[in-house]
């Protein structure tokens, strides 16, 4: 089940399945390290949010954060 | 035989440790280049190793090379050789954080594409131990087919086998492995490079296609025509068709190559630790206990920048008079005594005493950037900074510009999007810098103090300051929605992990800011200080063809003697006759009358009786015009000119400074004009100088920072006009309550 990640709460890890939107912020994403498969965990939810992508902590507005489809996962 | 010079350019995410490695490699030994056409700064410095000269040079941090500004553009253009100003690098540093590996080596994949040789820095390496991340670096070097070396620039550890890859790694060939894009994609590249002939490198037609809507499709268009945008359509179309869609496929391809890189050199721990920055950061980007800790923080800082600047700046300004005195009791009353003394050393003094504080400002805001708090403030302040169109990046310039308007304004390098950028730097002016105090307290203390409650000064005060908080950010929200419209930028930020700031960065930035500031002081202020000097200074003589300076200083002569006389007589303990009391106080207000007539004939005051039909909708007339006009190129001029103007003598000290006011308040009342309306004209003053630019270093500052002189010239007309229309408004509303009340 995919859900946009502006739906998941502090504290819950989620896999990306996929990215859309322009494809220039996009490709922002996936540099950042936002990208398919890639693991993460909400720090913080609202807007701007607080994500945990790899080794990083990255700030994302919520309006922005809808375009992202996760499937949750219990960590 | 001369030694041979390799060049080396630097590349890495922000944050990769770039900086740090740089400086630990220069040393001293390095400048900063600009580039025509654009904002960035690149650094240069050199190191000799062997027999070997190095030239380094640092890009601006980026997550890739895929183009989206002119400053992301030189960057790419430098590192292929297409900057005619300066030759192609002979080898490439990628600095990567031995952290993050996986994303950092998506930018050292699109490094090996540029046909140089590469060498691989992973950084950090401490880091990366404490998280319990294993990195084997020869099988990294094995995997990539790079030159692979472990450092820690902080402490210079792994420096010395890093100079000794980089002389190896020049002259060699450039990496041969790397990610492969699906043949599909090579395919179509090739043809389009065709179409595009032989002077677009390879690199840029592929980056073409990758991005759409990047710089370098719009600088293709550009050179090429805009038929270039169908071709790109459809070529991306077929792509489409092919199942490897832009933008995807180029993320799938370096992510997954630079994942079986790292499979077998990197050994990391099932679950990532929990590290120092993360107890750190739950406290500090939690939106209440955050918030509190930011306000107590910027409160610190303004207060500290208060409390320690002051001295030095009195000490500046203590030195400054010593100075003045010293030449005004050896040289004989002129021109050119004047000229030193009143222009030069009092205008330029006055600017250079905020020296100081804007040293402190920066010394505060380079520690809390180098330690990665900066990065959580804008994350708690973007919300706020959302609702007026700019983003969490332009609070920390608007909130330097409550110190000082110019460290401000240069710290909005920091905002990536040219629009909130512009937005940032246009707005600045209007927060109330540290110049406007003097002419608050000023006016304030003369009419809105006695008779009222002793609240009324602190709330006009506070009143002053929010003017400028309220209206900055809806003059920014009115440019995002006109001149600078456009879809908001996508707001993405990384939070970096917290570090130690290092010494030497923080003295760098203090010494930069500093240096910059006094160049500005010693050519552009020095320039307008002598010109509003000399607007005040001629004519010099009175109508009897007498040099009012020589006028003036006999009646100061007349006043010293008389109190010399009077010491004398109460040191032998008789009584002091009336007449001697008389004498001094008659020459000390007839020198200040001379000085009045003298001002009111100068040109500056020609000119203020020649505007007074401009000022009086605002309730002045053409002294307070001509004040005002006096204090364009700085705004504290004011307080000395209405000194002078008002025949209290010079403003120096509390004493004199309530003397002024004391004299303006009596002058405004003597007027039956005025008399009625104090308190609206002081207002309608207030306002003006709340909302006005009267700043030249501001504009130079604006010049310098967009490398145009259309945005200085538009911020100093706007800001202008709504001072004027404010202060006209504020004026016929006071007054109107003046009436029926």
């Amino acid at each position: 089940m995919l859900l946009p990640l502006d739906m998941l709460k502090a504290g819950e890890h989620a896999d990306v399945a996929e990215v859309t939107g322009d494809p220039g912020w996009v490709v922002r994403l996936a540099e950042l390290g936002i990208r398919e498969g890639c693991r993460l965990q909400v720090l913080q939810a609202g807007s701007p949010c607080l994500l945990q992508v790899a080794n990083c902590k990255l700030c994302l507005r919520g309006s922005d954060c809808s375009q992202i489809l996760v499937s949750p996962v219990v960590a | 035989m001369p030694p041979v010079t390799v060049k080396i350019a630097l590349v890495g995410n922000p944050n990769a440790g770039k900086s740090t490695l740089f400086n630990a490699l220069s040393g001293l030994r390095q400048h900063v280049g600009n580039y025509p056409g654009v904002t960035v700064e690149m650094k240069k410095g050199r190191f000799t190793d062997r027999d070997t000269e190095f030239e380094l040079i640092d890009l601006p941090g980026t997550y890739s090379l895929a183009p989206r500004s002119p400053d992301e553009m030189v960057a790419v253009d430098l590192l292929l050789g297409r900057r005619p100003e300066e030759p192609r690098p002979d080898v490439i540093l990628s600095v990567v954080d031995a952290s993050n590996l996986d994303r950092h080596l998506y930018l050292t994949t699109q490094v090996m594409e540029l046909g140089r040789p590469v060498v691989l820095a992973v950084n950090m390496i401490d880091v990366a131990k404490a998280q319990g991340i294993v990195i084997d670096a020869q099988a990294l070097a094995k995997e990539t087919g790079l030159r692979v070396v472990v450092i820690q620039a902080n402490t210079g550890a792994g420096l010395d086998e890093l100079r000794d890859a980089l002389r190896v790694a020049a002259g060699a060939a450039a990496p041969a492995g790397g990610p492969k894009l699906p043949d599909a994609f090579s395919d179509e590249a090739a043809a389009l490079g065709e179409k595009l002939g032989a002077a677009t490198p390879e690199f840029l037609t592929r980056r073409a296609i990758l991005d759409v809507g990047g710089y370098t499709e719009q600088w293709l268009v550009g050179t090429h025509g805009p038929s270039l945008t169908a071709t790109l359509t459809a070529t991306r179309g077929r792509l489409a068709a092919a199942g490897c869609a832009v933008p995807g496929v180029e993320a799938r391809a370096r992510y997954g190559w630079v994942r079986a890189a790292t499979a077998r050199a990197v050994t990391k721990p099932t679950q990532r630790a929990v590290t120092w920055s993360d107890r750190i950061d739950r406290v500090l980007t939690n939106k209440v206990w955050g918030t509190l800790v930011f306000l107590v923080v910027m409160f610190l800082m303004f207060q500290a920048i208060f409390q320690i600047a002051t001295p030095a700046k009195d000490l500046i300004d203590g030195g400054i008079d010593y100075v003045v005195g010293a030449i005004e009791s050896h040289v004989t009353p002129g021109p050119a005594r004047s000229l030193l003394t009143d222009g030069v050393l009092r205008g330029v003094g006055s600017v250079i005493a905020f020296l100081p504080q804007i040293m402190l400002l920066f010394a505060f805001i380079a520690i809390l950037e180098d330690c990665g708090y900066m990065a959580r403030a804008a994350f708690l302040m973007d919300r706020l900074m959302s609702k007026c169109g700019l983003s969490g990046k332009s609070f920390i310039p608007l909130l330097s510009s409550v110190a000082c308007a110019v460290p401000g304004i240069m710290a909005t390098r920091v905002i990536e999007h040219r629009r909130d950028r512009l937005a940032t730097i246009l707005v600045a002016p209007l927060m109330s810098c540290s110049a406007r105090l003097p002419v608050y307290s000023l006016l304030i203390g003369a009419f809105l103090s006695s008779g009222f409650s002793r609240w009324v000064p602190g709330l006009a005060m506070f009143g002053l300051y929010m003017i400028g908080f309220t209206v900055a950010p809806l003059v920014a929200l009115l440019l995002k929605r006109t001149l600078l419209r456009g879809a908001p930028p996508l707001f993405v930020m990384e939070l970096p992990a917290y570090k130690r700031p290092s010494l030497y960065t923080v003295a760098r930035r203090v010494h930069d800011s500093a240096w910059a500031f006094l160049k500005r002081a010693g050519t552009l202020i020095l320039a307008s200080m002598i010109i509003v000097w000399a607007f005040l200074y001629f004519p010099y003589k009175d109508a009897h063809g007498q040099r009012y300076e020589t006028l003036i200083a006999e009646q100061k002569e007349k006043a010293d003697e008389a109190k010399e006389r009077i010491k004398e007589v109460t040191d032998a303990g008789r009584p002091v006759p009336d007449d001697l009391e008389q004498i001094s106080t008659d020459a000390v207000r007839e020198a200040n009358r001379l000085n009045a007539e003298w001002k009111r004939g100068s040109y500056l005051g020609q000119a203020g009786r020649a505007m007074e039909p401009v000022f009086a909708p605002l309730g002045w007339d053409w002294r307070i015009g001509m004040a005002v006009l006096a204090s364009f190129p700085a705004r504290e001029v004011i307080v000395g000119t209405l000194g002078i103007i008002y025949e209290a003598g010079e403003v120096k000290d509390d004493e004199a400074e309530k003397t002024l006011q004391g004299a303006i308040h009596a002058e405004w009342n003597r007027d039956p004009a005025q008399g009625k309306y104090t308190i609206a004209i002081a207002l309608s003053v207030l306002v003006f100088f709340a909302l006005c630019c009267q700043c030249a270093s501001t504009l130079a500052v604006i010049q310098r920072e967009t490398r145009s002189w259309r945005w200085p010239a538009f911020t100093f007309v706007y800001m202008t006009v709504l001072a004027y229309v404010a202060a006209f408004a504020t004026y016929q509303i006071a007054r109107f309550i003046t009436d029926h009340v």
